[in-house]
């Protein structure tokens, strides 16, 4: 009588797509198996006789490889391959490489199509797969961790983003994943730009607004609060019959409707302001999105916790406030769907504590005595923050400041930077802190220190100066900083500079295994924990860093660096598209394992890779893979001048 | 006419055992026993599966529970068999017949080939039936000699499957029964047999030596 393949049965279990199957359509399909052991001797014999085939690696380690030889894939235990024939009828040309002996379990064509035909699932799998589509948003709907080693906590993590998002908002338990447009159900109400200052007070007055949009042609120009009309034009004495546009605020930040309120609550944090306009994706206003429609979402623990923040009187009560946040972003990131939401909140919460500070010092020493820009560089400034960055910041200064001013600032430096240590944002080892008078420059003086790296870098100093252009302004003049930022771009243009980074780049080793002895890196050998900050997160930030100093853009976020980089011609859509997939894959990998870490000594960019599902250890090897074929290209493309 | 006959088996036997060690038929078997004493202790359950190397058929796999009422010697949770397997236990005939036809020109693969040797045969003689394979081949055995020239010293236990496999990194099986251990078995004897003859030919015989 057949056996009941109880071993076979467990391991199918947790081998996507097999746990897909019915316990039947599983029992059945383990009978089909045939086990071969394959090594060095006998691999293209038995490769030609079965294929195509499906082939699943139950142990040992293979390489898959081109007809020209380059590594298409390093197979370990648990991975598939070989379906890709099968799908499209195509004859294999793909040669296998033994790299230590091991057990391949065949599934004969017949043996697939039957599982195909009776299991949707089945066949979706093998077709997002074929498609290399394994980290695109919907293939990501999968438990990192593997159920034995699951992190403690109640939380299913959902990759699933605007699709489906609003339904689960409730279910997940925070309506901050709402979108802006569901919220905002009021229509728009707008003047023209000519309309009067009265007009525009009796119009709210009749509409029980506190502020309006301005309008010109369907195109939004500006906008007017409540305060406006106080500060500008009550406080100022003004006549009520001038025009709005001579008040109001010009090209104000706005929000789209397909964003997230969390989104939203974000940038009017950063921006300090408490009503925001809503866009359709067309540029067209479709309402206005206020502080209070956020406060009514109270028992969301960010928004107390930025309005806590914000209402701190003194210094001391606002580190008190700040020892919450790692426990309400522990609570908050395990009901969140959107990983790189946890990145931009920590980042807006770094910059209201840091303009706090200001506040605070600016109330003991007296106002600024000049113009100066606050800039946030590294994670606050490209808002990928986790709960243990450290801070990097500086002082960008007016020119020609008298010593009792330079004093006042490097006075300000050391406030804030002590201020945001004791809140719980780390010391930057590196020094890079505006407590540190080399981080307190003019422009001149910034652009000299830039022009050293571009023009004549140390390899020491062209690793660490690669923050310095992921920079926010979170506090100061905008027009300093606009023209101090573009005056950075205009030298991050440069051919032998971005020659220079590209081999840096080269030089990082991004592991094609997971399983210590088949990853072949370096830093791999002494351990068997990954570091995806190292070998992951921190090589596409360079990758789209690259790209985004040879466009000359000013952005410092990497997913809108991309978006900016949409019409390049160097970084092709798909590249683009998969970069950006990958890192929000492990940007979500990250935070999964930050919570699951929480409060152990324990790493916190290092993974062990016994510990992931079988489905993540796949998609994290899928974006290692696009990573390595992006570094390939950035060599290419840059990596000859200089 | 007897002898004719036994002697044609004989060259034929002779003859296979020249051929390559790779066209060969195994049967990779385990028992399940109620002791360690074959002629006190019963036979309660077998396990095998097909090899035609390098390939194993999870089609060929077979299991049989032998005995309706057991005498346990030892918890029945070491065998994986409980009350209700017992309860549908065939008749031993059947499973004898049928392994008794699959072993022949086949070679018997077990680890620690003598234990389940002596325990099939006195099994089989007492269901009337004959079993004659072509060799037998002992990964106990094999990975003992291994290890001595390798001037290993052989430490307790680093004979057990589990441990041999580990050498060899197969994969962990957690599971005891007769057919998962057969199949533990079988791989086991795959990663011996492909390292000590490689792709050469070598026959049969001499991987038996």
């Amino acid at each position: 009588m057949q056996p009941d393949f109880a071993e076979l049965n467990r391991f199918l279990l947790d081998c996507p797509p097999f746990d897909q199957l019915s316990s039947e359509q599983r029992q059945w399909a383990a009978g089909q198996i045939k086990a071969a052991y394959l090594n060095e001797h006998n691999v293209d014999e038995l490769f030609s006789a079965h294929s195509p085939a499906l082939y699943i690696v139950r142990s040992g380690g293979f390489d898959l490889l081109a007809p020209d030889g380059t590594l298409i894939e390093r197979l370990e235990s648990h991975d598939l391959f070989g379906f890709p024939s099968l799908l499209t009828g195509r004859d294999v040309v793909n040669k296998l490489k033994v790299i230590e002996d091991g057990i391949v379990y065949i599934l004969s064509a017949a043996t697939f199509d039957q599982l195909r035909q009776h299991s949707r699932a089945f066949e979706h799998y093998f077709i997002r797969a074929h498609e290399q589509r394994l980290l695109s948003q919907q293939g990501q709907r999968s438990a990192p961790f593997s159920p034995q080693n699951a992190p403690s906590s109640p939380a299913t993590p959902d990759f699933s983003r605007a699709e489906g998002r609003a339904a689960l908002s409730n279910a997940s338990g925070d309506s901050l994943q709402c979108l802006v447009g569901e919220v905002v159900t009021r229509a728009p109400v707008g003047l023209p730009s000519t309309a009067t200052i009265q007009e525009a007070a009796q119009r709210m007055r009749d509409e029980k607004i506190s502020s309006v949009l301005v309008v010109d042609e369907g195109k939004l120009v500006g906008i007017l609060t409540d305060r406006d009309l106080r500060n500008r034009v009550v406080a100022q004495g003004l006549d009520y019959n001038i025009h709005v546009n001579a008040v109001m605020t010009q090209a104000p930040a706005t929000v789209r409707g397909g964003q997230t309120l969390l989104d939203a609550l974000t940038l009017m944090t950063q921006e300090n302001i408490h009503h925001i306009p809503v866009l359709d994706d067309n540029e067209q206003p479709l309402g206005m999105l206020t502080n209070t429609d956020l406060m009514r979402q109270q028992k969301s623990e960010p928004v107390m916790l930025i309005s806590a923040l914000n209402k701190a009187p003194t210094r001391a009560a606002l580190v008190q406030e700040a020892q919450h946040i790692p426990e309400y972003m522990h609570r908050f990131g395990l009901r969140l769907n959107d990983a790189a939401a946890v990145g931009r909140l920590l980042a807006s919460l770094t910059d209201t504590m840091t303009r706090k500070l200001i506040d605070f010092y600016e109330r003991e020493h007296g106002v600024a005595p000049a113009a100066y820009v606050w800039l946030a560089f590294g994670s606050q400034g490209r808002e990928d923050q986790t709960l243990s960055s450290d801070q990097d910041n500086g002082l960008l200064l007016a020119n020609e400041l008298n010593e009792q001013q330079l004093a006042w600032f490097a006075g300000l430096g050391d406030y804030v930077c002590e201020g945001l240590a004791e809140c719980g944002v780390p010391k930057c080892p590196g020094n890079i802190m505006a407590s540190n008078p080399d981080c307190r420059r003019t422009k001149a003086g910034w652009l000299e220190r830039f022009t050293s790296w571009t023009e004549s870098p140390t390899p020491k100093a062209l690793m660490y100066c690669q923050i310095f252009f992921d920079s926010r302004n979170v506090r100061g003049s905008k027009r300093l900083y606009q023209a101090y930022r573009e005056d950075v771009a205009k030298l991050g243009k440069s051919e032998f500079f971005l020659g220079n980074l590209a081999r840096l780049q080269a030089n990082v080793q991004v592991p094609l295994g997971l399983f210590n002895r088949f990853r072949g890196t370096e830093s791999g050998k002494d351990s068997d924990l990954i570091d995806i900050k190292r070998h992951g997160l921190a090589l596409i930030n360079d990758i789209v860093r690259l790209y985004s100093l040879h466009a000359g853009l000013t952005e410092p976020r990497t997913l809108t660096r991309l978006q900016l980089l949409q019409d390049s011609k160097l970084l092709n859509r798909k590249d683009n598209q998969a970069l950006a997939e990958a890192w929000q894959f492990l940007t979500q990998l990250r935070l999964q394992h930050q919570l699951a870490v929480w409060g152990t000594a324990k790493p916190k960019n290092a993974l062990d890779p016994d510990e992931l599902s079988t489905l993540t250890r796949r998609q994290l090897k899928s974006a290692f893979r696009i990573l390595k074929d992006c570094q390939q290209g950035v060599s290419l493309k840059f990596g000859r001048s200089g | 006419m007897a002898f004719w006959q036994r002697l044609q088996t004989y060259w034929r036997r002779r003859q296979q055992l020249r051929k390559s060690w790779r066209a060969q038929r195994y049967i990779a078997l385990d028992l399940e026993t109620s002791g360690l004493d074959p002629k006190s202790d019963q036979v309660l359950a077998i396990g095998w599966v097909t090899i035609r190397p390098p390939v194993l058929d999870y089609a060929s796999g077979q299991y049989f529970v032998t005995q309706a009422q057991p005498e346990l010697k030892q918890s029945p949770v070491v065998h994986g068999l409980v009350q209700k397997d017992f309860a549908a236990a065939e008749a031993p005939e059947e499973a004898l017949k049928q392994l008794a036809h699959e072993l022949e020109g086949a070679v018997l693969v077990c680890h620690h080939v003598q234990f389940d040797w002596q325990f099939l045969q006195r099994f089989a003689k007492a269901h009337g039936v004959r079993l004659q394979p072509l060799a037998k081949y002992d990964t106990l055995t094999f990975e003992a000699h291994r290890l001595k020239q390798q001037q290993h010293h052989i430490a307790r236990g680093s004979l057990t499957l589990k441990a041999c496999r580990e050498r060899f990194r197969l994969p962990e099986y957690t599971a005891h029964h007769a057919f998962s251990d057969a199949l533990a078995c079988g791989e086991l004897f795959l990663a011996q047999a492909y390292q000590y003859a490689g792709n050469a030919d070598a026959p049969l015989k001499e991987l038996l030596k």
